[in-house]
């Protein structure tokens, strides 16, 4: 079987000025879990390295994210939560209101940073 | 693959698949129950919460299972009792038993399945090789009530949503 064809997941990172837009596509699951982790630290690294007011994640296109993928988005916010407060820089997550888990998910994600997270549908 | 699908409209649905676990079967699998899911039951918010719970499962059998060993994952809708149960069974060797059953009896303890997963949230952030929130995912973001036995080397675990009326007519 091909792996890659059954659970692709892919991203790719633009920035526009003070903002960086993460875009995130496909089957997060065990496979993307070192991908997510990595491109997370990238987006951190960048955040910190220039300046940063907003990072842009869209997951219109995420099919599914397990909770090892999950837990990723946790650590990062994490890390933001622990910047100095003139550092931090706010996170919003564009999301398709059709794709239930991520209602869930999101929401969760902002119950636990609710001073950096927005959600839009 | 074993055993096959009945009617949607049966008062009782069960079905058990028997695989050696793989990261590539779990999205299979995870596809595959969602789409029978979504021919039995009524609620697209329902359906996401069982796939959830399924793919979580079927992941932890993968990272914690026995290599070789097969895993049972079975599925069974009761229109009558208005539930769904997703149940795994799998072996496992002794530290992963051990963390199971202290995870178990951490969610057990705490009634507040939401509460107890932002502390659990809390309590991992800066954890960075291990997740730790499957099950406790399940129970919240599933809105699940989750049960553990373990026999020897075997690991049972159950899922159960309480669906209501959601069943497809």
């Amino acid at each position: 079987m091909n792996d890659r064809a059954i659970s692709s997941f892919s991203s790719r990172a633009a920035r526009h000025g003070d903002t960086l837009e993460l875009l995130l596509e496909g089957d997060a699951n065990m496979n993307a879990v070192d991908e997510m982790g990595r491109i997370l630290d990238e987006v951190h690294s960048s955040a910190i390295r220039e300046p940063t007011a907003l990072v842009v994640i869209d997951v219109r296109n995420l099919e599914f994210m397990n909770s090892s993928c999950f837990k990723k988005f946790v650590t990062w916010l994490g890390r933001v939560q622990e910047l100095p407060a003139e550092s931090q820089y706010k996170i919003r997550f564009l999301s398709d209101p059709k794709m239930h888990w991520q209602r869930r998910s999101l929401h969760v994600l902002q119950c636990f940073a609710a001073e950096l997270v927005t959600i839009e549908t | 693959m074993t055993q096959a699908t009945t009617p949607a409209k049966e008062p009782r649905v069960y079905f058990e698949i028997i695989f050696r676990p793989s990261v590539i079967l779990t999205t299979v699998v995870r596809r595959f129950i969602t789409d029978f899911y979504e021919n039995v039951i009524d609620s697209e918010d329902s359906v996401s919460r069982l796939a959830l719970a399924t793919h979580e499962l079927l992941e932890n059998s993968v990272k914690y299972g026995m290599p070789d060993e097969t895993t049972t994952l079975s599925v069974d809708l009761d229109q009558r009792e208005g539930t769904v149960t997703i149940r795994t069974s799998n072996r496992s060797v002794s530290p992963h038993l051990e963390a199971l059953q202290r995870r178990f009896a951490e969610m057990h303890a705490a009634p507040n399945a939401f509460r107890h997963y932002q502390q659990l949230l809390r309590e991992t952030a800066r954890e960075t090789n291990v997740s730790g929130l499957g099950l406790a995912r399940i129970r919240c973001e599933g809105e699940m009530e989750m049960d553990l036995k373990v026999e020897g080397d075997l690991v049972r675990i159950s899922a159960v949503s309480r669906t209501g009326s959601e069943f497809a007519p």
